[in-house]
Formats: C-alpha cells, sequence, structure tokens
C-alpha cells in the first residue's frame, strides 16, 4: 500500500491509497462508474473509454480506470459532459455492431446492455451497421460472433496475460480491428488450448459456449459451487445448470485459490460425460463372463477378498498399485499408504509418470 | 579514420574550409584571413533531395560531370551532391558557386548549353533561370529570390550547401562543435538549462518544452535510459523532417548525443518510417561515420562518455508517431499508444525513462549549445522562440520547404515567400498541422505564426505541413478529406477515435453527397467535442480538429452542400452534373448549349439559352463567367470559352419567337426598376400568369444594361432585343417614372399585391476628398449615364471631359469610363490605391483598357482636387505601400509620407464604388435598409424585404454585383412572391409546364489533345478607339465549333 492522499469525488471528501487508480478508489467507496474494457488481473489499457470522470484542471476528461489518484484532485463521475461522452461512446458501440438482444446468448448478462439501459439510450443517432462476419462454428466449444465484439479487448488481455496462451491479439488498424488468433485463423486451427478464459472475459455475446446455445438464458441458470474432477489442482468452478442439467462451466474469480477462475480445457468443456448414457453409475462385477450390475459393498468385498488370496498366495510384491492424476494430492497420498501399509508393496505409481 | 579528439575536430574544421570556400562564406577564422586555395573553381551544387531525385537530379548529375570530362573542366569544377535545396518546386535545382546563380527544372538534355554558356562563355543560361510568378522579372541569384531571401535558415542550415554523406563538411560547418562543447565542458544540468533557456518546443507538432521533457528525465532515477528520435513523419503533405535527414543527418545526431549526456542515455534510437529510404540511407552513412571517427559509440571524443543508437523502421503507422505507440512499435509489438501516467520520461521505452524528440528538435540542438539558448531565443515570439521549418505544399506557386521565424505572418510566408496562389486564384485557407491541425482562412493572414496563435485560431501549429488551398477547394471536402485519413490511420484501440472518425466520416461524405440532414451540423460539433476530450491520444483528441475548424470559417458552405445541394467549389461531384453549370448562378445547361452547337443545331441550343436565362446575348458579352473559372478544361490547359459560345448561339440563331402568356391570375404584381433583375421577375411571374407592371426611372428600360456598360461591350439593339422578348409576354415597362416623386409609394402599395423592389445601384460613392463637388468631378456610373443620355451632346462636343481625365478606381465601372473617355478623345490615367493582381475588374477589361492607350498608375491614392478659379486643373495623389493583409486577403496600401505629386487634368472621374438611392423609400414603410444603403432581407427569406408582400433583389440587395446575379435574384424573388401567393390562397406550389424536349448529343472524344481556348477576335486600331462599334467580334462557325469541341463533357455519367 503506498501512503494515503486526500481526493474529493462528486462532492465527497474520500481517502485512498496513492497506487490506486480513480476507478479503485470510486468502487471502494461506492460510487458506480461504469466500465467496458477493464478486467482485474489485467493491465488497465483504457480503450473503451466509457469511465472518463471529470478530474478538475485536466486538459480533458479522464479514464479513471488507468489514472492514479493525487493528493488534493477533484474528481465528479456525474457531469452532464461526462455523460454525454458516455452516452455517444455507448452509441457509437451499439451502431457498430450485432447486438441484438433477441437471440444473444448474454441477454441479461451483457455490460453494454446494461450500459444502454442505465444511461438511458432509445436507440443510437448513428446507422446500426455490424461488419458482417460469419459467425465461427468450427469447434464444438466456443462460438465467436465478432459482430457483436467491442474490440475491448478483454479476452486479449486474458488470453495473454492471465493464461498466458498468446493465441488471441489485435489484427488490422481502426475500424477494420478485429480480434484473433494469427493469420486469422478459426480458433480450432490456431494454437488456441481452448481453455475458455475470453469466453468468461468478453462482456457482451461476442465469444459464447458453443454447447451452451439456446440451452438457458442466464438468469434461468442455477449456478453450483464445485471442485474440478480432472486433475489434483482442485480448481473452483461453477456448474451451471437448467431443469437438472449441466449446460456449462463458468470460473468464478470470487472463488480465489487455486485456480482464481480460470480453468483448463477439460474443466471447462468437458462436460458431456455427466450427462452421457454410456457413464457408469454403479460398479459391475463380471459374473460368469458377463458384467453385471452390483452394489458398492459387493464390489469391495469382491477386492478384498481376492487381493487377500493373491497376497497370501503370491506374496504382496505381486501386487502394483497405480494412481490417477484425477485424484486430490490427498486420495493419492491415502492410496500410496494402502499400498505399504495394507498390502505392503512398494509397487506404486501413478498415471502421470506413464 | 582514427578516433577523433576535439581538438582534431577544429583542424578538420579548417582544412574542410577551405576547401568549401568557394560555396560557403565561411565567417573568417582566427589568425587566418578566408584564404582560398581554390580562388579560379567553381562548385556545382546539385540538389539530391528525394524531390529533386524524383524529378531526375540523379540523371543531370551524372550528364553534367559527363559533359565537364569531356570538356576536360573536371579539375577546376566540383560537382557536389547535396540535400534538398528546399525549392521543391522547381527541381532539379543546380546552384553554381561563387556566383550563387541557381539553375532551375534542368534535364539532362539541357546540359551541353548550360556548360557552354556559363562555364565556357562565363554567361549565364537565360532559360532556366528563376522567373518571378506574378511579373516575369528574371532572378539569377539564389539569395535574392524571396522565397530565399526570406527564410531565416537554422535548422535547414546546411541544405543545399554540404555534401550530407560526408562528415568533414557537416564539421566544417561548425559541426559537432555543440556536442564536444557539451561533453567536455558542461554538466548535464547545464545543458538542460541552455535548452531551457532557449525556449525550444517540441517541433513534432505538440510544442511542449523540449528542456523540460529532458529535465523530467533526468530527474528519473535508472541506470539505463533512452534518447528515441521520432522521424515517422506522417502528415499528408509535410516533408520537413525527411528533408533534414536527407541533407544533415549528422545535425540530428549531434543533437542526439547532447540530449543524452543531458539525461544520462547511453542508448538511442532513431524511429524512422520506412518510406523514407534516402534518409535512412544517409542516416546509415552518418552513423558509420560517426561512429568510425569516435562521435559515437564509446568515449565519445575521448570525454569517456558512449552513446550509441540504430536505426528502427517503422512500418508506415501514422500513430506510431505517438510517443507511447513509436516506444511499443520498437518494443516489437503493435503500436498502439498508452495511456499516460506514466509518461516516458519516467516509464517509457521498455519502461525506462525516455525522452522522444522530433527530428527538427534535434537539429537544433548543436547550434543552441554552440552558440547559446539566448541566441536561439532572439527571434520569435515571446512564447515561441527560434524558427519553424514548413513545407509548403498546395495550391502555392513556390512548393518547397521554408524557414522562417516563429511568428512570422501566415501571409507572409504564402504570398512573399510562396509566390502565392497560381494562375490568379484566389487564397482561401491554409491548413496548418496536417490531419490534426485545422484551417486559417483569408481573413488572417496577418496572424503571427506561434504556438499560440494558430491554436486560437482553430488550428496547431503541428509539424509543420501547410498546405495552401485555393477558391477551388471545398471546406467540406476538406473536412473529409482528412478525416478518411484519420479514420484510416486510427489504430482501433479507443471507441471515440475508432468509431468516431468512422461516423464523423460518414456524415461528411453524406452531406458532400447531398444526402446531408438538418443537425447534420450540430451533430458534427457534439461528436468533435466528444472526440477531441474523450480519446486516449493525440490522433484521435485532434482527428475532429479540420472538422471544427472549416465549420467554424466555412458554415455556410455546409449549409449550402446540406439544404441547397450546393457546392460553391464545384468539388462534390454528387451534387451536380457538371461544375460549369453547377457554379453558374442560375444553373444555365452549359453542357447541353456547348454539345449543340458542335451538331450545329443552333436554334435547340437558343432555347436551352432561354430556358433559365431571359438575357442570354447580354451574357455572351458582359457576364462575369464565374462558370469558366470551375471548367475542368482548365485543369489541363485552358477553360471553354463558354461566354464566347453563349453569344455566338445568340449571333447564329434566329430568336425564338416570344407569345404572349395569358393572364390567369388575378393578383397585380409591381416591380420597381427595369434592369436585368426586375425584368428576370416580371418574365417569370408573367409566364405565371400575373399582370405585372415595371416602373422605371430612366427614359429606357435595361438598368445598368443600358446606362452604364458602354456600347461597345453591348450594343442596344441586342439589348433591346431581349427586353422586348420581356414585353412581348405582357409585361408592362413604364419608363420615365420615379416612384416616390412621379407616382406616390402608397398607391403602390394600395394598387399592387405584391411589389418586388430592385432599383439597382446607380449612385456613385463620394471619395470624400476637397474639390469633390467641382464642375469637371464626375461619379463613375454618373458620368456614364450622362453620356448615354445625351450622347449627341457628348460626341459633338457640346459637353466635354477636356484632354486629360483622370479616372479613380479599379472595379469595371472605373475601366467603362475610362474607356469611354477615350473614345471621346481624352488622355486617360486610371489610378489605382492597390496593385493591379487586387483590381476588382476583369481582366480581360483591364488588357483591352492597356491596349487603348489607358495608363494605368498603381499604389496612389487622390488626396485632393486642384483647381483654378472653380475649374479642375488636376488630382493631387500619394502614393501608396503595401502593409499587412486586409479581411479580403489583400495587402493594405498604407499612404507614404511625402510622396505626394499632382497630375495635372482637366476633369475627374471617380468610380470607386456605387449605393442604391433609397430616398424612394418612405422611413415608415417598414422595409428595413441597413448602412450600406441595402434592403435587408428577412433571416428565412432569400428575397423577402422585413415588410411581408415586398421583395427585393440585386445591386439593391447584394451591392454593385454582376449580371448573372442579379438574374438569379430576379428568378428567386418570382419564385418567392408566387410561392407566397399560393400558400396565402391555400393552393398547390406552381409547377411548370414540362420542358420541350430537346435531345442532347452524347459525342464524347476519347482523346483529349491540350489546346488553347479559341482567341475571341477583336476590332482594333484607329477603328476600335475611335468608335463605338463592338470590340468583339464573335466567333465564327468553325471558331465555335472548334471551341466547342473542347468540351471534356463532364455532365456525362457513363
Amino acid at each position: 500500500m503506498g501512503n494515503t492522499v486526500s481526493l474529493t469525488m462528486d462532492g465527497k471528501a474520500i481517502e485512498a491509497s496513492e497506487d490506486q487508480t480513480i476507478l479503485e478508489a470510486a468502487r471502494e467507496n461506492g460510487i458506480y462508474i461504469p466500465t467496458l474494457c477493464q478486467y482485474a488481473g489485467t493491465t488497465n489499457v483504457g480503450a473503451c473509454r466509457v469511465c472518463l470522470v471529470e478530474v478538475e484542471k485536466a486538459r480533458s476528461l479522464v479514464a479513471s480506470c488507468c489514472m492514479p489518484v493525487s493528493s488534493g484532485m477533484v474528481i465528479r463521475t456525474d457531469t452532464k459532459a461526462v455523460r454525454d461522452a458516455q452516452r455517444m461512446i455507448v452509441e457509437f458501440l451499439w451502431a457498430s455492431g450485432d447486438h441484438n438482444c433477441l437471440a444473444c446468448e448474454s441477454n441479461g448478462a451483457c455490460e453494454l446492455q446494461d450500459l444502454v439501459y442505465w444511461l438511458g439510450i432509445e436507440k443510437p443517432r448513428f446507422p446500426i451497421e455490424p461488419p458482417g462476419y460469419a459467425v465461427e462454428k468450427t469447434n464444438t466449444m466456443i462460438s465467436r460472433d465478432l459482430n457483436k465484439c467491442i474490440l475491448c479487448g478483454r479476452c486479449v488481455r486474458a488470453c495473454n496475460e492471465i493464461q498466458v496462451n498468446e493465441v488471441l491479439d489485435f489484427a488490422r488498424r481502426g475500424y477494420r480491428a478485429k480480434v484473433g488468433p494469427a493469420f486469422d485463423a478459426d480458433y480450432i486451427n490456431s494454437e488456441c488450448y481452448f481453455c475458455g478464459e475470453c469466453v468468461d472475459a468478453c462482456p457482451v455475446g461476442a465469444i459464447t459456449f458453443a454447447q451452451a446455445r439456446f440451452s438457458g438464458r442466464p438468469w434461468e441458470l442455477k449456478k453450483t459451487r464445485t471442485t474440478c474432477t480432472y486433475c489434483g489442482v482442485g480448481c473452483q468452478m461453477d456448474i451451471n445448470t437448467h431443469n437438472g442439467k449441466i449446460v456449462k462451466v463458468t470460473g468464478n474469480r470470487n472463488y480465489g485459490l487455486p485456480n482464481q477462475g480460470s480453468l483448463c480445457v477439460k474443466g471447462k468443456f468437458a462436460i458431456d460425460f455427466v450427462q452421457h448414457p454410456d457413464r457408469l453409475k454403479t460398479p459391475l462385477i463380471r459374473k460368469n463372463g458377463i458384467l453385471t450390475e452390483a452394489t458398492w459393498d459387493e464390489a469391495y468385498d469382491l477386492i478384498a477378498r481376492n487381493f487377500k488370496t493373491i497376497k497370501e498366495t503370491h506374496g504382496p510384491d505381486s501386487i502394483a498399485g497405480l494412481a490417477s492424476a484425477r485424484c486430490t494430492n490427498e486420495e493419492n497420498y491415502l492410496f500410496q499408504k494402502f499400498m505399504r501399509a495394507a498390502i505392503g508393496t512398494n509397487n506404486v505409481d501413478h498415471c502421470a509418470r506413464l | 579514420m582514427a578516433k577523433l579528439r576535439i581538438e582534431d575536430l577544429k583542424n578538420i574544421r579548417e582544412s574542410t574550409r577551405a576547401a568549401m570556400s568557394l560555396r560557403v562564406e565561411m565567417p573568417p577564422l582566427k589568425g587566418k584571413p578566408g584564404v582560398s586555395d581554390r580562388a579560379s573553381g567553381k562548385d556545382l551544387l546539385i540538389c539530391g533531395g528525394t524531390g529533386c531525385h524524383a524529378s531526375g537530379s540523379l540523371g543531370v548529375k551524372k550528364a553534367l560531370i559527363a559533359e565537364l570530362e569531356k570538356r576536360g573542366l573536371s579539375d577546376a569544377i566540383t560537382v557536389v551532391e547535396t540535400g534538398c535545396n528546399g525549392f521543391c518546386a522547381m527541381g532539379p535545382i543546380m546552384v553554381v558557386y561563387p556566383e550563387g546563380v541557381i539553375y532551375m527544372l534542368v534535364s539532362p538534355a539541357d546540359i551541353p548549353e548550360l556548360v557552354e554558356e556559363h562555364f565556357v562563355k562565363g554567361g549565364m543560361l537565360q532559360r532556366l533561370l528563376y522567373r518571378e510568378p506574378s511579373t516575369g522579372v528574371v532572378i539569377p541569384i539564389m539569395q535574392e529570390i524571396p522565397f530565399f531571401a526570406l527564410q531565416e535558415l537554422r535548422v535547414l542550415r546546411n541544405r543545399g550547401l554540404i555534401d550530407p554523406e560526408k562528415i568533414e563538411e557537416y564539421i566544417a560547418r561548425d559541426g559537432y562543435r555543440g556536442m564536444a562543447k557539451a561533453l567536455s565542458e558542461m554538466a548535464p544540468a547545464q545543458i538542460v538549462k541552455e535548452v531551457l533557456d532557449s525556449g525550444l518546443r517540441g517541433r513534432g507538432g505538440a510544442g511542449f518544452p523540449t528542456g523540460l521533457k529532458w529535465q523530467f528525465a533526468a530527474a528519473s532515477p535508472g541506470d539505463v535510459k533512452y534518447v528515441i528520435c521520432n522521424a515517422d513523419e506522417g502528415d499528408p503533405g509535410a516533408f520537413m523532417d525527411r528533408s533534414v535527414l536527407e541533407a544533415d543527418p549528422h545535425a540530428v545526431l549531434e543533437g542526439m548525443v547532447i540530449a543524452a549526456m543531458a539525461i544520462g542515455a547511453h542508448q538511442g534510437y532513431i524511429y524512422c518510417r520506412a518510406e523514407y529510404p534516402l534518409a535512412i540511407h544517409r542516416l546509415n552513412i552518418a552513423i558509420a561515420q560517426s561512429k568510425e571517427n569516435g562521435l559515437l559509440g564509446k568515449n565519445i571524443l575521448g570525454t569517456g562518455f558512449d552513446f550509441d543508437l540504430e536505426i528502427y523502421q517503422g512500418a508506415g503507422a501514422f500513430v506510431c508517431g505517438e510517443e507511447t505507440a513509436l516506444m511499443t512499435s520498437i518494443e516489437g509489438k503493435r503500436g498502439m499508444p498508452r495511456p499516460r501516467p506514466p509518461f516516458p520520461a519516467v516509464a517509457g521505452l521498455w519502461q525506462k525513462p525516455s525522452i522522444l524528440n522530433n527530428v527538427e528538435t534535434l537539429a537544433n540542438i548543436g547550434q543552441i549549445i554552440l552558440r547559446g539558448g539566448a541566441w536561439y531565443a532572439g527571434v520569435g515570439t515571446e512564447k515561441s522562440k527560434g524558427t519553424k521549418v514548413f513545407a509548403l505544399t498546395g495550391d502555392v506557386n513556390n512548393v518547397g520547404l521554408v524557414e522562417v521565424p516563429m511568428g512570422t505572418k501566415l501571409g507572409a510566408i504564402i504570398h512573399d515567400i510562396g509566390g502565392g496562389v497560381p494562375h490568379g486564384k484566389k487564397f482561401k485557407a491554409a491548413q496548418l498541422g496536417g490531419p490534426s491541425g485545422g484551417c486559417i482562412p483569408i481573413q488572417h493572414l496577418n496572424a503571427p505564426v506561434d504556438y499560440e496563435t494558430v491554436a486560437e485560431l482553430g488550428a496547431i501549429m503541428g509539424s509543420g505541413g501547410l498546405i495552401v488551398m485555393n477558391e477551388e477547394k471545398c471546406a467540406v471536402d476538406m473536412a473529409r478529406f482528412f478525416m478518411d485519413f484519420c479514420r484510416d490511420e486510427s489504430c482501433g484501440k479507443c471507441t471515440p477515435c475508432r468509431e468516431g472518425t468512422k461516423r464523423m466520416l460518414q456524415i461528411l461524405t453524406n452531406i458532400t453527397e447531398g444526402k446531408g440532414r438538418e443537425g447534420d451540423i450540430e451533430l458534427l460539433e457534439e461528436m468533435a467535442v466528444i472526440i477531441k476530450n474523450a480519446s486516449l491520444c493525440g490522433l484521435g483528441q485532434t482527428a475532429p480538429n479540420p472538422v471544427l475548424s472549416t465549420i467554424r470559417y466555412f458554415r455556410k458552405e455546409y449549409e449550402d452542400h446540406i439544404r441547397k445541394h450546393h457546392c460553391a467549389a464545384a468539388v462534390c461531384a454528387a451534387l451536380f452534373k457538371s461544375p460549369c453549370q453547377h457554379t453558374c448562378p442560375v444553373e444555365m445547361d452549359i453542357p447541353a448549349y456547348i454539345a449543340l452547337i458542335r451538331s450545329g443545331r443552333l436554334e435547340d441550343a437558343y432555347r436551352v439559352l432561354l430556358r433559365n436565362n431571359p438575357f442570354p446575348s447580354v451574357c455572351g458579352r458582359v457576364c462575369d463567367h464565374k462558370c469558366q473559372s470551375n471548367c475542368r478544361r482548365g485543369k489541363t490547359d485552358e477553360p471553354l470559352a463558354i461566354k464566347f459560345l453563349k453569344r455566338f448561339i445568340t449571333d447564329g440563331a434566329a430568336r425564338p419567337e416570344i407569345t404572349r402568356a395569358l393572364v390567369t391570375r388575378k393578383e397585380k404584381i409591381a416591380v420597381i426598376g427595369a434592369g436585368p433583375s426586375g425584368l428576370t421577375a416580371a418574365r417569370d411571374l408573367a409566364v405565371r400568369g400575373y399582370t405585372v407592371t415595371v416602373f422605371e426611372e430612366l427614359p429606357e428600360p435595361g438598368g445598368m444594361l443600358r446606362w452604364a456598360i458602354p456600347s461597345y461591350r453591348l450594343p442596344r439593339d441586342i439589348l433591346t432585343d431581349e427586353i422586348n422578348d420581356v414585353r412581348a409576354l405582357g409585361v408592362n415597362i413604364i419608363c420615365d417614372t420615379r416612384v416616390g416623386m412621379d407616382i406616390p409609394f402608397a398607391r403602390i402599395e394600395q394598387e399592387y399585391d405584391y411589389v418586388f423592389l430592385a432599383p439597382g445601384a446607380h449612385k456613385s460613392q463620394l471619395m470624400d476628398i476637397e474639390g469633390e463637388d467641382l464642375p469637371g468631378v464626375y461619379g463613375g456610373v454618373e458620368f456614364l449615364r450622362d453620356f448615354n443620355l445625351h450622347e449627341k451632346d457628348w460626341l459633338a462636343g457640346k459637353k466635354s471631359l477636356g484632354a486629360k481625365v483622370a479616372v479613380v478606381g479599379g472595379g469595371n465601372s472605373a475601366i467603362d469610363a475610362a474607356r469611354l473617355a477615350v473614345r471621346l478623345g481624352a488622355d486617360v490615367t486610371i489610378l489605382y490605391r492597390r496593385q493591379r493582381q487586387d483590381m476588382p475588374a476583369a481582366e480581360e477589361e483591364i488588357t483591352a483598357a492597356e491596349e487603348e492607350g489607358v495608363n494605368i498608375q498603381y499604389l496612389v491614392a487622390p488626396l485632393k482636387i486642384a483647381q483654378e478659379n472653380g475649374t479642375v486643373t488636376g488630382i493631387t495623389c500619394r502614393r501608396m505601400k503595401l502593409g499587412d493583409f486586409d479581411q479580403s486577403g489583400r495587402k493594405r496600401p498604407i499612404p507614404i509620407e511625402g510622396s505626394d505629386f499632382t497630375l495635372g487634368v482637366n476633369s475627374v472621374i471617380a468610380a470607386i464604388g456605387q449605393t442604391s438611392d433609397m430616398g424612394f423609400i418612405p422611413r415608415d414603410s417598414g422595409i428595413t435598409i441597413n448602412k450600406r444603403d441595402c434592403f435587408v432581407l428577412a433571416a428565412d427569406s432569400l428575397s423577402r424585404t422585413t415588410r411581408a408582400r415586398f421583395y427585393a433583389g440585386g445591386d439593391a440587395v447584394t451591392g454593385p454585383d454582376t449580371v448573372i446575379g442579379a438574374i438569379a435574384a430576379g428568378h428567386q424573388a418570382a419564385g418567392d412572391i408566387d410561392e407566397a401567393i399560393r400558400e396565402a390562397n391555400g393552393e398547390k406550389p406552381y409547377e411548370p409546364p414540362p420542358e420541350e424536349k430537346i435531345d442532347i448529343p452524347m459525342t464524347i472524344d476519347e482523346e483529349t489533345v491540350e489546346s488553347p481556348q479559341v482567341r475571341m477576335p477583336e476590332l482594333h486600331g484607329a477603328d476600335r478607339k475611335k468608335s463605338f462599334k463592338e470590340v468583339e467580334l464573335g466567333f465564327t462557325r468553325e471558331e465555335a465549333v472548334q471551341e466547342a469541341m473542347r468540351c471534356l463533357r463532364c455532365d456525362i455519367e457513363i
């Protein structure tokens, strides 16, 4: 924390740390400043310009997301000049794309939509002219409709600064600018790892979950916190369900460690198995050559009985244990303990070494 | 070469100076008089800047070397390729020293003759010397040409003098002395102070004090700092930096080393756009030479200071000229700006403290350190010190690079140094600061060009691009052009710039295409303010400037585009069929009648003329033909002779029969004044079925056409025929009747439903000098009218001007009066207080007067009329010199004390302007008249006065104007009166009867061969000076067809 400085915001005397931005100080003091491009955990770039505020003695309006506070600053977040600028900027963004909320997956969870409503814009003064890009549907996980892209760059920073996958960047210049992988490739033909960070970062409906299309509106989804089953890291995530069915998985930055809301391709997208008809839901025991459903007690009994026989007949080293990366550390620890103490062998290994 | 030490520099300087003594006048060296060992030789300097390379200077150089070789002159004559000389319009350029003679537009084919004339015979090759565009005077010596003489060279001090690829020539011109001083004698803080004292401000555009920037970076903690030179010059029309890099690259390197010393940097970059290959080539040579000589690298000049630099080539994005984007680009990332703070002085390139200075800024540094900050601050204005280099381009004679002290008047740069606007066109505005700047219009030619004044006027200094625009440029189109540039160059990072420039361009494009809507101007203004206020970097913050500044100064042009779909400059092609038709105040279908001449269908052509002009044979003679000024053909050779072609139709075809118009309406309309405006309105209203009565004070109708324009220009029968056509429609013209005297104004008010006031401007303005009321002193129009009323008396000698006549004034009336006086046998002198190019009279009229022996004295103004016993004996005048520019963009005449002289004359004609005689309008009429004695129109109308039912037009509204302007006003008023009547009656608007179909031939020539206008045959000699025969004889059929074939048919869309 830097030194504390005193300043005035919207007529209110407040204190802030000198390494804070105006936006951070405002949020801490319950003053709302809208943002679009600002995305925690990434560089503040000052691109969208909706977080403009008036600072006394400044030459022009100031982007609060990247302006550090300083002692004696007099800031106003709600003047006519600020609102007029915000309104025009939001009109620009609205008119620049195909922001058709009726069929948009992000309807109800769209930051642009929220801003339009908050600023009370009936309709933009400029003709609505989406760029006319084809919607990218070449993979089963992420759907990209760049006609809805507002070029805030959150996905670019999420990709480069959070996941450090360095797949996304801007291409072309000015109003032709476009976000994407190198050489304008589709995700599937690029170096993309499908971590889905960009999907979570997108404030509008430009990057969405392909599997979730038409499977539930944001307000219909029930989010359930869970731990990812794919590996031992224990990533926290929200399972989004609608009518008892899993629709998608989203990261939740509020859960903090270990993953701070980030996920990998498996945790994010490999959810089909949960509701797959082939999924095993009970143990099977081969009886007379045929796999037959059994209870867990039956299964454990059988395993214990057979291990005991093998150990007595051939000695403990005739048994080896192979643990899984999908188990937690604690489970793996227990497993080797079991092998050593209960079975009596050091023949323990792990799938990650294969 | 070994690594140099400080004392070595001095030796190189002295030895090289001796070798260069022919071309460079050096200050005498201490203890050594400027002795040259090459007294007999010559140095021949060929410009090797990019501009001259493009126009072929390398070929010239090759031919020259070969020719000198052939003639055995190679030893005596040294050929040197220099950087840009600055006078780019005239390249390839060659200067011969020691005499300093400059040759221009040299081609390899000229070389044998040039060598023969200059170097063998010792003379000069006249045809390649400079010729002053306005006067034609030849000026052989470079330093005597105003373009060079009026400049003050500091940054460009070595241009055209040294070979930029030879470091010793730079050293000879005091090069690296400032650096040696800084490294050996000065502490970093002293260097910063010297630069602060100089008042130098960033020459890249923003004008931030250079010393302050250095001070911040010097104060930033850190071992690793950077000095960066911004050579990413990207403004359209700007080429100062390129020229400095090409002509004097070491000056930039020297500045960078000094800057490095000041802030404690050891590494530098020159960010130069890849489109400057010659600049990069010469920079590479300079860097290599400096490194080899120990002027860059480790232990510079043995002082222990290390500094190295490299060139980073930019890929051509305009935004990379912005400092943070430039640094991001050097880091290898996409060149996009970063928010500030942190400022580069704290965290710049690779987050290290960095300074970024423009090429021109850095090129000043060596001299500032050597000569001191006070020396630099010795020129310029209070807040803008030193000099500034401008790239002067566009519609200006002397396109090139000029360096002048800050605060030099804009007009001086454009007119005195730049030689003014070519082809006699009028200056409209100068765009300063490229696409981030704004325009400065004609009324501000006196503005001193410094950071503050320029900003107040809505432009910015920018990097110094100065684009001159003449009257043929459209303000809206210009704004559209620059917005198109900014939209393309916006990096796309921030919303206001990315989307805002796109939307502004969209609106501007709509306006130029006739799709503008009410409210667009206000929306543009609102957008401009927000985009300026909200954008992330300088690009977006300045992109709306051209829009704001054109709206500020040319709002009416925007309104005309939106409301009338009219582009006065005839640029916005979507608004019209052809520029000539669009420029004509009554929009005559010029291409159509010209095409009909070509196919010999003169009767059809005549009918086309009469569609919107009741006086085509008058206009064929005396129109000021605005149409010709915008003729596209004029861009290749000369405009079409549209006026003469129009006359040819009326000369060559039978007049179409006029049938009386049926009176279908009950309303009665009075027209006051039977000039072109009144008669046009009368004709239009008669055609629409109204009963029209015209009241005329003088004995015959015609107004100025009859009473002011002499018959040698407009034969009376021609005029009478066209007026009779108006009568034939049923218009009643009552002459010899002055309203207010012969018929009371109240009666007009009572008896007529609507009144059109078109009394013209028949009263001369007074000179306001002693003796003006003497007999023998006439007003211009009064004299012309008197002659026309009493022609017999004048011709019989009953009335006389005497032997010698002075005419005061420079307008068409002055010329008419002078030429008439010549025909009365007088010796005539015109006295005009400005210069010839400032005369409002038509150029062809001035020439005709000169041909007829009229003597014109320029820059003189009358003081009093001399008299003896009540008889005029002369006119006392004072000579004038030219001062500042006035609102009209012309230089103001200023009296020269003690220059008075008296011209002996018998009479004086004062033709300095006319006003209307408004005595017939009662004071309580509710019709407002302004100070200039003109009718004031209602705010919402183009013809209604401040009183309902009373309309006005012609000279009585506008002040003295043209025939075609008066005709247009007549059309306007007639339409407005008719509309008002129908609206009051609840009728539908007037629908003109379907136009008679005339097929217009679509012949287009595949190729255009350059050919000038066909000249109008004229009467010459005594027959002309002594008679009132028409001077212009008219085209023959062959001449007319030949001229008609020159038409490019801009009206045809394929």
